[in-house]
């Protein structure tokens, strides 16, 4: 998947206001690991993760004819996910929180032959470490691995809300961040 | 290339292009777009109403600052404002278990056929009394969408409101 032009995107939501379905899909495809990133940066379950995804899906069906700019559809989709995620950890009705180690035994199948280096418990600190960092460390480091290269560097820092100048900066804060949970562990600094 | 994927946390002495790696090999093996996600987003388009006004949400108190919540009290039921053109739909969300019963009212008042759409597919139709009142108990947790039919059965334009999850 590549990074579509502004051009391209507003004539995909408008094809997708029109009623193409076909239009609609290329959307979610294109724009689902970015709201994903978003769903799973806050700590909430996957089941309300799962359910921020999909309002902001359904938000999106009536509201793709009314976006001002539909060319930043990235922008909003993010700013409808970040709501959704912050209203229901408010909330308090819900399984807010994750269970980590669930879902790391859940997607255990991680181990890829060509991966085989990174053992499970080495793979486990990695990921426990990952899910302490704050939600828009996770937001930012998820969406470079993952909406990336469907959308562009300039695309993302414009989805996340950020300049673009700062999101290589960023980025290194937050794996030095990574680093130090990490670097804590003895196993993991030979 | 793949001698260093997925090769040991590299050291403060190395960039962070393996640590890059690790990351990217482990958040994507763990927590990747579940296939269901995806599936759901595709099918969201059935939704699409066609000749509907749309009320937005325009407040939602689970979106207020922290301490407002504290004053309202935990247990204090959610407040939703949906606004069309021509019809506000104000609505008390109370959690009851796995249901939410919800009470509403329209204004300007009027008498209106109002359905709860939920995602999975149920739909509660309740009436809206003369002075705008409205009240569904039983709806069950999920995404719902309030589909309001003014005048009663009459045709007219119909307002829907945006998703929610309740």
């Amino acid at each position: 998947m590549e990074p579509m032009e502004p051009e391209e995107l507003s004539s995909l939501v408008a094809a997708a206001v029109g009623g193409q379905d076909r239009a609609w899909e290329r959307l979610v495809e294109h724009f689902s690991g970015l709201i994903w990133s978003i769903a799973g940066s806050y700590g909430l379950g996957r089941a309300d993760a799962a359910d921020v995804v999909q309002v902001t899906w359904l938000r999106l069906v009536e509201h793709a004819g009314r976006l001002r700019d539909p060319s930043r559809i990235g922008a909003w989709l993010v700013t409808t996910a970040r709501r959704e995620c912050l209203g229901l950890l408010r909330a308090g009705s819900r399984e807010h929180v994750a269970d980590d180690d669930e879902t790391f035994e859940r997607n255990g199948s991680w181990r890829s032959p060509e991966s085989q280096v990174l053992e499970s418990e080495r793979a486990r600190l990695v990921w426990r470490s990952f899910r302490q960092l704050g939600s828009r460390c996770q937001e930012l480091l998820r969406a470079l691995l993952f909406a990336y290269p469907a959308l562009s560097y300039e695309q993302v820092a414009e989805a996340l809300g950020m300049p673009i100048g700062s999101i290589g900066p960023t980025r290194a804060r937050c794996l030095d961040q990574l680093r130090r949970k990490l670097g804590a562990d003895v196993s993991l600094a030979e | 290339m793949s001698d260093d994927h997925g090769s040991p946390i590299p050291d403060e002495g190395q960039g962070h292009e393996r640590l890059w790696r690790v990351l990217a090999e482990v958040v994507g093996a763990v927590d990747p777009v579940p296939p269901e996600v995806l599936q759901s987003g595709r099918d969201s388009f059935a939704w699409r109403t066609i000749d509907a006004e749309l009320a937005a949400l325009t407040y939602d108190s689970s979106s207020e600052p922290a301490a407002a919540a504290v004053v309202r009290g935990p247990e204090a039921p959610r407040q939703l404002t949906f606004e069309a053109p021509e019809l506000t739909v104000g609505v008390e969300v109370t959690v009851l278990g796995a249901h939410r019963r919800l009470i509403g009212q329209l204004v300007p008042a009027q008498r209106a056929l109002v359905t709860v759409r939920h995602q999975q597919g149920s739909a509660v139709a309740v009436e809206a009394d003369e002075l705008g009142r409205f009240r569904a108990d039983d709806v069950p947790a999920g995404l719902c969408s309030l589909r309001c039919q003014l005048g009663g059965l009459q045709a007219g334009t119909p307002v829907v409101s945006d998703w929610v999850l309740l």
